[in-house]
């Protein structure tokens, strides 16, 4: 009796699981068939980017049809530790490291979809102690600018903020120092970096070693003295939106990853913090460097498409199309300038790779001191 | 005939079971954790709700995970600790870390005694330092517990901080920065230690009639503030300098998880968990519009940095054991009767070994016996048999009168553990009462039942008559083979001690967790 009935319920559910399998693998053949995967390898701060829905959504429809697959790596492990032939592209932060990849594999083509400025997210408080000290001037009623050199100078001569006029407002006992990630590893650090070799230059771009040679000391410093620092851009950042001004006063940041917050309903940043534009800054450009035919269409598909170029200005960056920047700016009311003017260059790889492995063998003689 | 219907159902059952997986798509992840996390439990089956991903909970010490992720066997989906600095310097080019982010937050700081507090003007004074705390500390005022830092990340933060407050700067710190003395005055007020913030917590319940303080989590505190078991309250100390604070990180291991991962963590920044969070366990939550409670002192607080080299801090913590904490004498009493023969020996010769210095690996370096340590070793049979006081010195003879000593351990005769034990608590007595500057702890291991000698009974009335000469000199009892688990349970109540349970692991992994309370 029971057998009876155990028999076509077992070929029913048989059926129904079989048919369900085919249907559920056919219909992902049918979508997978009409896209071609683009493999390539990036740096951290552009996977939302990547993993926002309308950007994979726009790439798989007319006429791209493409479909992503996104690894993470910091831009100067890009550079240094990719076999890249097994890529359609490599995207990483920054011209320098760019360049390098582009020699080594013989490549000479290249896409600069987006760029973003370097910027020190800090805090009210903080911000009007360096005003009181003549290093912070306020812009246009609106945005902050900091004198680069009156910084520098402060920090190498080891003052603390309690050395300050008006500390009152942030009676810490620590050394200034602007908080970075970890120079051996990222990005945003480079950048630091390269603007404050220039300022230290006597503001001229450090050509050669010979150059960059008597301002390692000073430049070492800058990182060594932090301690501890975290190896990808996302997380002083983090700290920052989490912590509050006890943990860093001053954080360097791509002004991308303030800007994507604070556009974000959701979004974590509160009234006492606030933007410092360094004078002179620089820009963070993310290059594309295109390894296949695909990895080019890629390139020109995030160059040229208004739709991708409009997510991306979503995410905070800055891309040719300057009124879409301008627009995002005012429907989010942020207080942010249009223009930067004082833009400098940063060193060529060379240069910027030699003074970091000359930072990185401080690392290392410290520890065994 | 009846093979193939069995044969069929078992089709027919697996089929369904996969069907049904696809129509609720429920997904475990492993998780490697530190024990305080615990309190995150209740929320787990929300959390599987919410998310589709169940989490699978191994608890283990912060310092003692990091190793295992970086150089273990085991591969965990996700790591959720109190902080990840130290696996982030450890982790060196293996780049085990493929994400984290930041879900709650306490810092670690001193809980101090109202009355005490109070008399030092203490209570709600935003100047209170670091340097105040280590003047009371010298003078015998303030007489804290605090976790072994090579165990426990409370312990861990509490030495970062005072290192780098005394070094006076928001420098990278080394070492080298600090005075010795200074450290030394500060870590001489230390009179607990322990292996867990948590079982720290309950002996600091059970011993506050003679202990002034502790330093943990700002949550633990503020949990035993609220327990009712604190016959006086403890005033929260923020250090004017700063303080370390936990992060609890949410660490992404395994890349192929991280769409369930990312799902995760949305959850747990929701404003529903972190209010959960900040309601249940008192971490602060690390999103601005869940807006922190009153109980959480306004404006902010400074944070002390952390050094930036693994070398740097393994240097910390090494001077930490040898130079700067009060020194241990540690006893152990160790059962060599006819049972033990054979493996049960050997194994305890090996886990005693390792402790001389020839388990090389990074706990294992934290683990071992320190240069001004005294190590006492008592074996027994219906005999006891008193070997001698190992000074450990920094030369290196102690230790190797240590090992000929293991070496020449061999098995037989019946069990007196009662008579063994008060040999052990005479030697501890007496040795506290010359020197009262070091920790006295006593590690029994006993295979079996006592059969001679002195029962439970009789060590219990010995212990009475002398409860104020023995108090603060914990008996840590190893489960092993066929011991009395009633009596040892007993035994480490009566004495403030815990027992450690050596059948679900090795003997020389217990032997070393047991040293983060010696």
């Amino acid at each position: 009796m029971s057998r009876r009935i155990v028999g076509p319920l077992i070929s029913l559910l048989l059926a129904i699981g079989v048919g369900a399998a085919i249907y559920m693998s056919a219909s992902e053949q049918f979508q997978e068939m009409n896209l071609e995967v683009v493999r390539g390898v990036s740096g951290s701060e552009k996977l939302p980017f990547f993993r926002d829905q309308r950007t994979i959504d726009t790439l798989a429809v007319d006429p791209f049809h493409l479909k992503l697959d996104v690894e993470k790596a910091g831009s100067r492990q890009i550079a240094t530790s990719y076999n890249l032939k097994e890529y359609d592209f490599a995207f990483p932060a920054g011209i320098p490291a760019a360049e390098k990849i582009k020699q080594e594999n013989h490549i000479k083509k290249s896409y600069q979809p987006f760029f973003t400025p370097m910027v020190i997210a800090s805090w009210k408080p903080v911000a009007d102690i360096l005003i009181e000290n003549d290093v912070v001037s306020v812009k246009d009623g609106a945005y902050y600018i900091v004198n680069m050199e009156k910084l520098l100078n402060l920090i190498i001569e080891k003052k603390r903020w309690t050395d300050l006029k008006g500390h009152e407002k942030y009676p810490a006992n620590k050394s200034l120092l602007v908080t970075s990630t970890d120079i051996r590893k990222s990005n945003s650090a480079a950048m630091y970096l390269a603007l404050a070799s220039y300022v230290l230059n006597g503001n001229a771009i450090v050509q050669n070693m010979e150059q960059a040679k008597p301002l390692m000391e000073e430049l070492g410093q800058l990182f060594l003295r932090q301690g501890f620092t975290e190896s990808s851009s996302q997380a002083p950042f983090q700290n920052y939106l989490t912590m509050g001004p006890g943990k860093s006063p001053m954080v360097m940041i791509y002004e991308a990853q303030y800007l994507h917050e604070a556009a974000r309903s959701e979004g974590a940043i509160g009234d006492d913090m606030v933007l410092l534009y360094p004078e002179p800054t620089l820009f963070t450009n993310h290059v594309l460097v295109p390894i296949s035919e695909n990895g080019q269409r890629l390139g020109e598909a995030l160059t040229q498409d208004e739709g991708l170029q409009r997510i991306a200005t979503d995410h905070g960056l800055r891309t040719k199309n300057i009124k879409l920047f301008n627009q995002f700016v005012k429907e989010n009311q942020l207080a942010v300038p249009s223009y930067l003017v004082n833009v400098i260059e940063p060193p060529s790889y060379e240069v910027l790779e030699g003074m970091i492995q000359l930072i990185e063998r401080k690392y290392t003689d410290d520890a065994l001191m | 005939m009846i093979m193939r219907v069995l044969m069929v159902v078992f089709l027919s059952v697996v089929v369904t079971t996969t069907l049904i997986g696809c129509g609720e798509p429920q997904e475990t992840l492993t998780v490697i954790a530190g024990s305080e996390l615990k309190d995150i439990e209740p929320k787990l089956d929300a959390i599987a709700k919410t998310t589709g991903v169940r989490l699978q909970m191994t608890y283990i010490g912060t310092l003692d995970g990091a190793d295992q992720i970086v150089n273990g066997h085991d591969q965990y989906d996700l790591a959720w600790f109190s902080h990840a600095k130290y696996l982030s310097l450890l982790q060196g080019q293996t780049k085990r870390i493929k994400s984290e982010e930041k879900i709650g937050l306490s810092p670690v700081i001193p809980g101090v005694k109202e009355s005490l507090a109070r008399r030092w003007g203490w209570v709600d004074n935003p100047n209170v330092t670091w340097a105040d705390i280590a003047a009371k500390a010298r003078q015998g005022a303030f007489r804290y517990a605090m976790t072994d830092p090579t165990a426990s990340n409370s312990g861990f933060s509490t030495v970062m901080g005072v290192q780098a407050a005394f070094a006076g700067s928001s420098d990278a710190i080394t070492a080298e920065d600090v005075d010795v003395d200074k450290l030394q005055a500060f870590f001489s007020g230390q009179v607990l230690t322990s292996g867990s913030s948590g079982w720290l917590a309950d002996a600091y319940v059970r011993d506050q009639d003679r202990i002034d303080g502790l330093f943990n989590y700002e949550s633990i505190l503020m949990n035993l503030n609220a327990s009712g078991r604190l016959r006086e309250k403890l005033i929260l100390i923020y250090p004017k300098e700063g303080v370390v604070t936990a992060d609890y990180p949410l660490i992404l291991l395994n890349d192929i998880k991280r769409a369930s991962y990312v799902k995760l963590v949305d959850y747990l920044k929701t404003s529903e968990f972190q209010q959960w969070m900040m309601e249940n366990t008192n971490r602060r939550p690390v999103v601005s519009r869940v807006k922190a409670s009153s109980k959480f002192p306004k404006g902010f607080q400074l944070e002390l940095p952390f050094p930036s080299q693994l070398e740097a801090v393994n240097e910390i913590l090494f001077a930490f054991l040898d130079q700067h904490r009060k020194p241990s004498h540690s006893i152990f009493v160790l059962d060599v009767s006819g049972s033990m023969e054979g493996d049960r020996l050997n194994s305890l010769k090996r886990a005693l070994l390792n402790l001389t210095g020839e388990d090389t690996s990074l706990t294992g370096r934290f683990a071992r016996f320190r240069n001004r340590e005294i190590v006492t070793v008592i074996s027994f049979n219906d005999a006891v048999d008193v070997h001698d006081n190992f000074d450990i010195g920094p030369q290196g003879k102690g230790i190797k009168d240590l090992r000929d000593s293991v070496h020449g351990l061999h098995a037989g005769g019946g069990t007196a553990i009662y008579n063994a034990l008060e040999v052990a608590y005479d030697i501890a007595g007496d040795a506290r009462a010359e020197d009262p500057g070091r920790f006295y702890s006593i590690v029994l291991m006993s295979d079996g039942d006592n059969t001679s000698g002195s029962n439970y009974a009789d060590f219990n009335e010995f212990y009475a008559r002398q409860q104020q000469e023995l108090a603060g000199i914990r008996a840590f009892p190893v489960l092993f083979g066929g011991s009395n688990d009633r009596e040892m349970n007993a035994l480490a109540e009566l004495t403030g001690g815990r027992v450690f349970d050596s059948r679900k692991y090795s003997l020389a992994h217990v032997f070393k967790k047991i040293r983060g309370y010696q």
